[in-house]
């Protein structure tokens, strides 16, 4: 049951002017300085920048893994700055799906059901059929009975894919989700991600600091102290490799 | 299935199955108590009042005096005349009347030794197997006449004889000699509970236990058809009032329920001791949780993140505790039971017999057991449960955020004000003492409570100083410690995780603080009354029935004394109960004239000699609490209902020997005609007699009365002293099982360490620390905590005991005194505990492959 990529007027997620602070005075540091950044329904975002650059604080605050200093996140039209814990925990459940670098994975719960994770959290059913198209659009179908630790690293990221797709998420967050695998892997990681948008039309964010990663969204959004930089649509590794150079200096 | 929750429980739970069990064993000693205190007196008491059931056999009715007051079957009721059996006879659907006696009497063994036994040794007459009582003849015959007896099976077995042989008794009046022509049962046991029971027939048990034609109470049995109701009231029409006829159900319930009362005292002691095992135990289940909490923190968070809500956290986690204490009761009612088969074991090992019951496992049993276990654990788990909720979902990715939810530290303040909280129900119980005596207990064992928890929860804070003064401070017998890697790496690691440290530490502090508790107490108490004994005990013999034998002496031993002349002052000491002014109170009875001479009673004012002109002496307390002094009168009313006005003689300030009443032996005799018995006799060597003479004089008397122990003054304080240090192994043994639930929370946390610093060891190898430098750093670490637990134990422990000392009444213990050489066992068992504790985590941290350690993450 796919459908093709509909980008529509609402965003997935939103930030405006987002600020996050850590300490006071002479030790303090802006993580994010005012960004404001969009990401529109169907589309593959990487966001990139250097170590310290705030990636990863910006996806932990779009995801609501962590709260602003001021400012404001939206997933779809919430304000989930405004969200009590509860609500969140629901919004994550039901409208968010994360890929992790590493430890995606509960290692006491088998393939499956972890994939079916935040289905089960939320005591719902979910669509079988979607979960079983996305079961073998990962080729998972032979390991779904084993233990995390009973697989390759590179099917353990193959369940977290799924486990993000299983709940139909309104966005994925991926924070460098081959950052741990080899290439070969890691290539077919990211072309399962690939797919997810554009034959499933999900929305993904991706933070990586991995130009190749970066050349399969469809757009990166450029991060460096604090605040975005620069951004590029129809990314090739080379072109982002070039931009990155230049942010090192 | 679509609820995650119990499924990531159990797996949860299966995934920690080694680190959990430790775990369940603590939980499981803790119920074990608690179902071994309860299957224990359900099946005792319900095999006693079978026995008794059994034991009243054909009596259908019983006659007896009346009493004044007090407990039914423990009364000293005035004996019944023949003359009333006699009476009895001709009533009208009487069948039978037996006479029902029972004195102190012992078997002399084979050996010429007096028998030995852990209950009452008694001479009984019955009249056979046909008798009205619900006695067995085992073997033989029974005694049908003078020079005749039966012995119970084990009693005779004991003592080394059989059926035919010549067997020695020692009765109220001397030594006689008879044929053993049988065997007599009770019941189910081999022996009588404990007792031994010698069987004559009524006449000469009448003549040889000195009864002078007065039964205890007489057993009537109905003729066929006879309706009991009215025979009972034809009965008491036919008697005066002072005889009561009750049923032999009654009197069966009533003996039977004395005993259970017992056993109840003994069963409330097990479950005290199980809730210090309990509480114990909660420390260790806290820790395990709270540890495992922090080791799984990124599972929580990425559940959190994927979207699980705090609730869910919550309950994964309670319900492993919930798993955990569910198991753990059940295998404790198990273990309870094994407890309880082997309290009987122990005590039929020491000639007890108690009858032979099958064991009891009420519903109330395993409800109370489902209660304290499960309640306990997961009481314990929720506090760390509460904070695993906490954690934050983006720990997922950067645990180090994750952590400060585990950290949150209000500990200073909460543990403050629990510890000040604890104080005050404890001064409040223990000085104050509002209420019954078991509210008062109740008020300061929950203050006690509230002081360990609150001390445990400040500990925290000087923990981490504390395992460096301790490491600085404890090496002189281990020197090379301080200096080597090994000792420092072990001493930063107790320091490194303060809230861990303290809680393994304070797992091993109650323990110990009871331990120091009951030391400063006992210490207290033995200092006081040796002291006491020393400065009241003027007599230079003092002659009792032994330390197995409870039931006294008989008073001709005491006449036969006075008739020597190498004895001054003698004098016997008795004692009754009577109500004065309304109140229950234990009173002595001795003769004064000698009795001054004996001991000193510290008199205040008027004389000792007033006893023997009908006065009475009271301690300076009641006397206050009365408001009377010499020349006023109190009213007493005796058991058997005799009613007097007493006027006091004399007012006296050392009661440790006399206790608070005394009345002279004329006064006791002329309101009762109950057959007397001496709790003891204290004796003076009259002038110019060399102790040894005096002495060789009063064994020959004694050798006639060969239960009786002729003590001089040494003898008798050592033997007084004795008694205290049996009760006290028994007090510090049940505590040595909270010390090894202890153990296993210090071993179960260096394990967990272990386990979490598997990188860091790996890299400790890589660098050329060797596996025993390893282990003795680990070693080190385990006895920094458990001497940090030892001082905490110390430090709270003295200063209760030291408040109970000073709160218990001046005329039992006067002053508080510290008793070192406990103290310093305290910190030597914390050493060793340590060290056994370390063994098994250190072997495993010495086993780890290097490159694998260094890998893992």
């Amino acid at each position: 049951m796919s459908e093709t990529a509909t980008p529509t007027l609402t965003a997935a997620a939103s930030a405006e002017d987002a600020f996050k602070i850590y300490g006071k005075g002479d030790s303090e540091v802006r993580a994010l300085d005012g960004v404001t950044v969009t990401f529109d329904v169907g589309r593959f975002t990487a966001i990139m920048g250097p170590s310290g650059s705030g990636k990863s604080t910006l996806m932990h605050c779009l995801a609501g893994l962590d709260s602003l200093t001021s400012g404001t996140v939206r997933i779809g039209d919430t304000d989930i700055s405004q969200l009590s814990d509860k609500a969140l925990t629901r919004l994550r459940r039901e409208q968010v799906g994360f890929i992790f670098q590493a430890y995606n994975l509960i290692p006491t719960l088998t393939a499956l059901e972890n994939i079916r994770l935040p289905l089960d959290l939320g005591g719902e059913s979910g669509d079988q059929s979607w979960i079983d198209q996305v079961v073998d659009a990962v080729n998972l179908r032979d390991r779904l009975e084993h233990r995390p630790s009973e697989l390759s690293g590179g099917q353990q990221q193959r369940v977290a894919v799924a486990r993000a797709l299983a709940s139909r998420p309104r966005i994925i967050f991926a924070d460098e989700p081959t950052g741990n695998l080899d290439s070969r892997t890691g290539t077919e990681i990211l072309k399962f991600m690939r797919r997810a948008v554009s034959e499933f039309g999900q929305t993904i964010v991706m933070v990586t600091h991995d130009a190749v990663a970066a050349s399969y969204a469809d757009r990166v959004v450029f991060l460096a102290d604090g605040r975005i930089v620069d951004e590029m649509t129809e990314p090739t590794a080379d072109r982002v490799l070039d931009r990155m150079k230049k942010l090192g200096n | 299935m679509s609820t995650p929750v119990p499924r990531l429980t159990l797996r949860g739970v299966l995934a920690r199955k080694w680190r959990i069990f430790l775990t369940v064993l603590a939980v499981v000693s803790g119920v074990a108590f608690v179902s071994g205190a309860f299957v224990l007196t359900d099946s005792v008491k319900r095999a006693i009042n079978e026995l008794f059931a059994t034991l009243s056999g054909d009596v259908d009715l019983e006659v007896r005096s009346t009493v004044a007051f007090g407990d039914a079957a423990r009364a000293e009721r005035d004996p019944v005349p023949f003359e009333v059996a006699d009476a009895i006879a001709s009533v009208d659907g009487v069948a039978k009347v037996e006479v029902n006696i029972l004195r102190a009497a012992t078997v002399i063994t084979s050996d010429g030794e007096p028998l030995r036994t852990t209950g009452p040794s008694f001479g009984i007459a019955w009249e056979g197997p046909d008798g009205l009582d619900g006695r067995t003849l085992v073997d033989g015959d029974f005694a049908r006449g003078p020079g005749q007896i039966t012995l119970d099976q084990s009693s005779a077995r004991r003592a080394g004889y059989q059926i035919g042989d010549t067997v020695t008794i020692v009765g109220p009046n001397g030594k006689g000699e008879f044929e053993l022509v049988g065997l007599n049962g009770t019941g189910s046991t081999s022996n009588g509970g404990g007792a031994a029971i010698i069987a004559f027939d009524p006449q000469t048990a009448n003549e040889f236990l000195g009864t002078q034609n007065r039964a205890d109470s007489l057993y009537i049995a109905l003729a066929d058809g006879a309706s009991r109701d009215d025979v009972q009231q034809a009965v008491q029409a036919a008697i005066d009032t002072k005889y009561e006829v009750i049923t032999g159900e009654q009197s069966a319930q009533e003996t039977a329920g004395a005993i259970n009362d017992v056993i109840d005292i003994f069963g409330n002691v097990l479950l005290g001791f199980a809730a210090v095992s309990l509480f114990v135990s909660a420390f260790l289940i806290f820790n395990t949780f709270a540890i495992i909490v922090s080791q799984r923190l990124r599972e929580l968070a990425l559940l959190r993140a994927v979207g699980a809500s705090t609730r869910q956290i919550r309950s994964m986690i309670v319900g492993e505790s919930l798993i955990v204490s569910i198991l753990a009761t059940v295998l404790g009612i198990f273990a309870g039971m094994g407890v309880a088969v082997g309290i009987v074991a122990l005590f039929n090992a020491t000639g007890a017999a108690f009858p032979s019951a099958s064991l009891i496992v009420s519903t109330r049993t395993v409800l109370a057991s489902l209660f304290v276990g499960v309640g306990v654990t997961v009481a314990a788990a929720v506090i760390p449960a509460i904070r695993a909720g906490r954690i934050p979902p983006v720990a997922a990715m950067r645990p180090e955020l994750g952590f400060s939810a585990l950290q949150k530290n209000k500990r200073l303040v909460v543990g403050s004000v629990v510890t000040a909280l604890g104080v005050a129900f404890f001064g409040l119980g223990v000085f104050v003492q509002p209420g019954e005596v078991a509210s008062t207990l109740l008020l300061a064992a929950l203050g006690a409570v509230l002081i360990f928890l609150g001390i445990s929860s400040l500990s925290t804070t000087v923990a981490a100083p504390a395992s460096r003064a301790i490491s600085r401070t404890l090496p002189l017998p281990f020197l090379p410690m301080t200096r080597s890697v090994a000792g420092r790496l072990g001493s930063r690691n107790a320091q490194r995780t303060p809230r861990r440290t303290a809680s393994t530490a304070s797992a091993l502090m109650i323990g110990l603080a009871l331990v120091s508790t009951v030391a400063v107490v006992a210490e207290s108490i033995r200092q006081t009354f040796r002291e006491q004994l020393e400065g009241s005990v003027t007599a230079d013999f003092f002659i009792s029935n032994g330390p197995q034998n409870f039931q006294g002496l008989p008073v001709a031993f005491a006449e036969r004394l006075l008739e020597l002349p190498e004895l001054g002052a003698v004098s016997p000491f008795r004692g009754s109960v009577a109500l004065v002014n309304g109140d229950e109170k234990q009173i002595g009875a001795v003769r004064g004239s000698a009795f001054k001479d004996l001991v000193d009673i510290d008199l205040q004012d008027g004389s000792v000699e007033s006893l023997d002109e009908g006065k009475m002496l009271l301690h300076e307390d009641p006397a206050a609490d009365y408001g009377v002094g010499v020349g006023d009168s109190l009213s007493i009313t005796w058991q058997n209902g005799t009613e007097q006005t007493i006027e006091v003689g004399g007012v006296y300030a050392d009661s440790s020997i006399a206790g608070n009443w005394l009345v002279g032996l004329d006064t006791l005799a002329a309101v009762s005609t109950a057959q007397p018995v001496d709790f003891f006799i204290g004796a003076k060597i009259a002038d110019g007699v060399s102790i040894d003479d005096a002495r060789i004089a009063v064994e020959k008397i004694a050798a006639d009365f060969p239960s009786a122990e002729v003590q001089n003054q040494a003898e008798f304080q050592q033997s007084q002293e004795d008694q205290f240090n049996q009760l006290l192994i028994v007090i510090y043994g049940l505590l040595i099982i909270s010390i090894a639930i202890a153990v296993l929370g210090i071993a179960n946390t260096m394990a967990l360490s272990v386990f979490e610093r598997t990188r860091e060891f790996g890299l400790l190898r890589a660098v050329g620390m060797s596996k025993r430098m390893l282990k003795r750093s680990i070693r080190w670490e385990a006895v920094i905590v458990a001497v940090f637990g030892a001082v905490l134990g110390i430090v709270v422990g003295v200063p209760l005991g030291a408040a109970v000392t000073t709160a218990l009444p001046e005329s039992f213990v006067d002053r508080v005194v510290i008793p070192f050489p406990t103290i310093i066992s305290v910190l030597i068992t914390a050493i060793v505990v340590g060290v056994v504790a370390a063994i098994g985590p250190a072997r495993r941290a010495a086993k780890l492959d290097v490159l694998e350690a260094i890998s893992s993450t």
